[in-house]
This record gives structure tokens, C-alpha cells and sequence, in this order.
């Protein structure tokens, strides 16, 4: 299983943290919550984790909480890809 | 000891006190005093060259310059010859000044020079003038322009007599009060720094234009003078507590610390204290067109803890409304916008084409009042005191959602670390608007989005979180009033950030 943490927290951060120096950036911080991504930026995490990592996103099974952390993406990546 | 003064109109007033204390200080200007006597006589010289540039001429006075005691003693001059006097920023561009003097029915445009007698005053005549525009006595500015073309305020003398009375007595203003002068001339807020002093024979210790950024200076000029009285926007005492922590100073002459013209960030406020520990803290609110209309006194402890600084009590004789975006009146707790009718306020702008919808009555009684709409959205809250929350022209649509990104800037001044801030809605192909936000944080802070963005989501509805956030250290980029210019700030930004 690959580790995509560090692309996502590069990501992560060049979107939306642009001052965040990466280390900062825990990897169980809930981006949700913490007003980081809010629903516009949602689709720019798909969009990216689409043309990324060619997951095919059906929209039936996944929600928010699925993108609430770099872990939390990771695992969703990992699931996909399964 | 007032007496006979109180039946006079402000300008005779201020020679009276000249007749009766003619060796009182009226003005401290670079190290100078200008008493009583030598005010009035620089204003009798004004007198002499206003009649002999245009005899008998009743027209507006147009005053291009900065503060100075030449410039004091002109408008002055104005005042005693019952002719109105037109005093935009300088640093408004020249094409909109000439169009502005113009309006304002200016016969001239007068530059007195900053030496004291005989100067190298210039005089222009303005074209374009109504040949017949004899305006009220009084004074004439402008609103800021930061919604639009400034447009010209008239403010008639018996107004300013009426504000400067109740000035007085709200903060013990009287012939041995120093008061410091430190707003551009052609703020509102001179009339209260200047005029309300000058009338009840006080002393006005002015900043000159070069030196407002100078913390030092101004810490100085506050000891020596032994300054009672300071009226200031926030970002003056950002600069003032920043100086005297810097320099350890504090100054015990300050009774009153008048904070205005701005939503105040508690941080702003936190080193006052120690800076005058003598002081009592007002948060006065008001506009151009109507003066002050709520005061109420800080409670620093509150500050301290993060609270909001509510806008206080209606002043005696102010009516103050709140009225619901239904056109209801909000009588109890709730959010509207604030419309208010004072004993100070303006006859309406010049251009009268410019009134509707800001001048009018009552909308469901009739008590013979006309209330102006301030455009401030305010909040009743369950203990009756009303604090601002926003502007009814800075309403934006975020994914269906009405935000007010001014309340976006006060959640942000909220935090500690934040000096200024400037948000900006940005037309969204998806969202409709998004917004963005400029934040300059205190230099020697930590403060990244990160922790920002989790301050916003304690405070803010999701839709009100802005969608970029850029920090920075540098000043942002000022209106010719002084508050910051959201535009530019937003602009100049994203330009940098892209060279």
C-alpha cells in the first residue's frame, strides 16, 4: 500500500493553507471543522483525487467525512484502488 | 464663569475667550504655542484677505490644505464672516477636487501656507461655480468615499454649536482641557478635537500630517503637552500601545480616551490601559452626515476577555430606530439597520438628488424628525445594548447565503494577533460569490490560516468562512479618511503575489 499522505498534505496545503508551513498540517486534523474545506472545496479535493489517482468517484457512498483528515483521505484512496 | 459666552454662536465665542484670557493657549503646533490673542488676530488677517481677494463676495470659501494654525484661523475667518467653508481632503485627485469645489459653489480656492503671518497664501478661483450659491455658515466635508464619489456634508454653525455644548459636557471640555488634535482637517472629528475646544476655550495640541505615524512623537507630544483628551481611530492606538510598549512610556495627563470611526478590534485596545492609566474609554459612534449619535464607555476588563464593544445609549436628544429588512420596526432584541435623527446632523447633501433613501421619516410614526439611514446593520441583544454587526451595502450572496463581509472583518479583528483586515467578495462561477480575505497580523505573531480559519468556524456560519485568506505583515493600503481601502488591499495583493 502506497503512503499518498505526503501529496495530500502538499496538496492540502497549496490550496487551501498557503502560508501553512506542511509540518504543521497534522495528518488526523479535520479539515471540515476546522473551516479548511468547506463544500466548493470538497470538489476541488475530487476533482484533484480523480485526476490524481484515477479513482472513480460514484457519488452513492461517499460523503463529507470522507475527505475530514489526510488520513481520512488516504484511506479513501486506498479503498478505491482496493 | 461660562455666562455671557453661552449666547454667543462658536466663532464669537472663541474671540470672547481671546477678550477674556487673551494669554490662554488655543493651539500647540511644532513645539509652539499660539494663545488665545494670536488666534484671533491670525484670524482678523484671514478676514483682511478674504475681503480684499473678492469684496463683499457671500460665497463658500474653498480650503485646500493641511492642519495648520493658518488653516484654523481661516475657517475661523469663514465662520465670523457667516460664509461657508468647504474643506475636502488634499489628497483627493484633482480633477474630482475642482469638480467638488465647484459643486460646493466655492468663489475660491484658498492654500494658506503654513507660517504664521503674511504667508505666501494662493488663491484660485474656481470655474464653474454657481455665481449665487450662498450656503449656510458653517462647515462643509465630505463623506469618505469609500462607497462611491465623496458627497458634500453642509454643516450649519448652530449645529456645530449644538454638538459642541453637548461635547463639553460629556467630556468636561472646558478652558483648561488639552485636547489632542490628531485626525486630518477635514475629518468630522475636528469638530470635536477642534472646534468644540476651541469654543469652550480649551487647548488643542495638533499632529501634523508628517509626523501621525510617528509613535514616539506622538507619546512625546501627549507628556509635554499634557494632553486630557485623545479622539482617535483604532489604528491610532495600535500605534500608540505599540509605542509605549516599546519604549516603556505611559501618560497619567489623559482623562478620556475617545475611540470612533471604525468596528474596533480588542486587540487595538489591550495595551491602553497601562498606556493611560488615568483614562476612562468611550466608544463613540456617528457618522458625517449626523455627528455622534451613541456613546458609551468601555468596560477594559471585558476587552480583555475577547467581549464585544457594544455602541452604547442614543446621546440625549438623538433618536435612534432599528428597522428589519421587512421595514418593521426591531423593538426589542434583534438585527436591523440603525436609523438615527440628531441635534447635529446635516440639512441633507448638497446635491439634494443624493437624499433619497438616506433622508427621511419616521416610516411608521410621525414625530416631525428626519432620520437618516446609516447603512449600519446593528444588533439589539436581550440586555438592550446594540452593537454593530455590518453594513446593509456589504451584504454578498455565498452559496445562497446573505454574508455581511463586514462581520466577516469583525469576527477577524476578533482575534488577538489580527492588526487590519479587508474582505472582499469575488464574483464565483459556483458560488456565486466567494470571498477573500487580506489580513495583516501583528509582527511578531505566529498567526497562520490554519489557526485563523478555526477562529472563523467559532464565529462564523460555514458560507462566511472566507475561501482564501492571505496574511501579512505590511500596512494595508488606506482610503483618503483612513480606513482601509478593501479594493487596493485585495488588488495589490493578488498583483504581488503573482510578479
Amino acid at each position: 500500500m502506497i503512503d499518498h499522505t505526503p501529496a495530500i498534505k502538499q496538496f492540502i496545503v497549496e490550496e487551501f493553507l498557503p502560508d501553512v508551513p506542511i509540518e504543521e498540517l497534522d495528518n488526523d486534523y479535520n479539515l471540515l471543522d476546522g473551516g479548511v474545506i468547506d463544500s466548493l472545496g470538497l470538489l476541488q479535493v475530487i476533482a484533484w483525487l480523480e485526476e490524481t489517482f484515477e479513482v472513480a468517484l460514484d457519488d452513492a457512498e461517499i460523503g463529507p467525512e470522507s475527505f475530514q483528515s489526510v488520513h481520512a483521505i488516504q484511506a479513501f484512496i486506498a479503498q478505491s484502488q482496493g | 464663569m461660562t455666562g455671557a459666552g453661552d449666547t454667543l454662536a462658536l466663532p464669537e465665542r472663541i474671540l470672547d475667550h481671546a477678550r477674556r484670557r487673551p494669554t490662554a493657549p488655543a493651539l500647540v503646533w511644532r513645539g509652539r504655542t499660539v494663545d488665545y490673542a494670536e488666534l484671533a488676530e491670525l484670524a482678523l488677517d484671514a478676514s483682511r484677505y478674504l475681503g480684499e481677494l473678492a469684496p463683499g463676495e457671500r460665497r463658500p470659501v474653498g480650503i485646500l490644505t493641511r492642519k495648520s494654525p493658518s488653516a484654523i484661523a481661516l475657517i475661523l475667518a469663514c465662520m465670523l464672516a457667516r460664509r461657508a467653508a468647504f474643506v475636502p481632503s488634499p489628497d483627493l485627485d484633482s480633477a474630482t477636487l475642482r469638480r467638488l469645489f465647484a459643486q460646493a459653489g466655492c468663489s475660491h480656492v484658498v492654500s494658506p501656507g503654513e507660517s504664521f503671518r503674511d504667508a505666501a497664501w494662493e488663491a484660485d478661483v474656481v470655474p464653474g461655480s454657481c455665481p449665487d450659491a450662498r450656503r449656510e455658515a458653517g462647515l462643509m466635508l465630505t463623506t469618505s468615499g469609500s462607497t462611491g464619489p465623496p458627497k458634500i456634508v453642509p454643516l450649519a454653525l448652530d449645529r456645530l454649536d449644538r454638538f459642541a455644548a453637548w461635547g463639553g459636557r460629556a467630556f468636561a471640555i472646558t478652558h483648561e482641557t488639552a485636547v489632542l488634535s490628531y485626525a486630518p482637517l477635514n475629518f468630522d472629528l475636528c469638530t470635536l478635537d477642534i472646534w468644540t475646544t476651541l469654543s469652550h476655550g480649551g487647548t488643542v495640541v495638533l499632529v501634523g500630517h508628517d509626523r501621525a505615524t510617528d509613535a514616539r512623537h506622538l507619546l512625546d507630544l501627549l507628556s509635554a503637552a499634557h494632553v486630557h483628551l485623545v479622539q482617535g481611530v483604532p489604528m491610532l492606538y495600535r500605534l500608540l500601545s505599540d509605542g509605549a510598549r516599546k519604549y516603556d512610556r505611559r501618560v497619567d495627563s489623559v482623562r478620556h480616551v475617545l475611540v470612533t470611526g471604525d468596528s474596533i478590534a480588542a486587540s487595538a485596545l489591550v495595551g491602553l490601559t497601562a498606556l493611560f492609566p488615568n483614562a476612562r474609554f468611550h466608544n463613540v459612534y456617528g457618522c458625517t452626515e449626523t455627528n455622534d449619535s451613541f456613546a458609551c464607555e468601555i468596560d477594559m476588563g471585558k476587552v480583555a476577555a475577547g467581549g464585544e464593544i457594544p455602541i452604547g445609549e442614543p446621546l440625549p436628544g438623538v433618536s435612534a430606530l432599528i428597522v428589519a429588512t421587512s421595514g418593521d420596526l426591531v423593538d426589542g432584541p434583534g438585527e436591523g439597520e440603525l436609523w438615527v435623527a440628531t441635534p447635529f446632523q446635516t440639512v441633507g447633501y448638497l446635491d439634494a438628488s443624493l437624499n433619497d433613501g438616506k433622508f427621511g421619516p419616521h416610516p411608521k410614526a410621525r414625530d416631525g424628525q428626519t432620520y437618516f439611514r446609516t447603512g449600519d446593520i446593528v444588533r439589539r441583544h436581550d440586555d438592550g445594548a446594540i452593537a454593530l454587526c455590518g453594513r446593509t451595502d456589504s451584504l454578498v450572496k455565498v452559496r445562497g447565503l446573505r454574508v455581511s463581509t463586514q462581520a466577516v472583518e469583525q469576527a477577524l479583528l476578533e482575534h488577538k494577533a489580527v492588526v487590519e483586515v479587508a474582505v472582499l467578495a469575488i464574483p464565483d462561477a459556483l458560488a456565486g460569490s466567494r470571498l477573500h480575505a487580506v489580513v495583516r497580523r501583528a509582527e511578531e505573531s505566529p498567526l497562520d490560516s490554519l489557526v485563523l480559519r478555526r477562529h472563523c468556524v467559532e464565529r462564523l456560519d460555514r458560507a462566511a468562512i472566507p475561501s482564501t485568506i492571505d496574511i501579512v505583515t505590511r500596512p494595508l493600503p488606506k482610503t483618503p479618511t483612513g480606513k482601509v481601502d478593501r479594493r487596493r488591499s485585495v488588488y495589490d495583493n493578488s498583483r504581488r503575489s503573482a510578479s
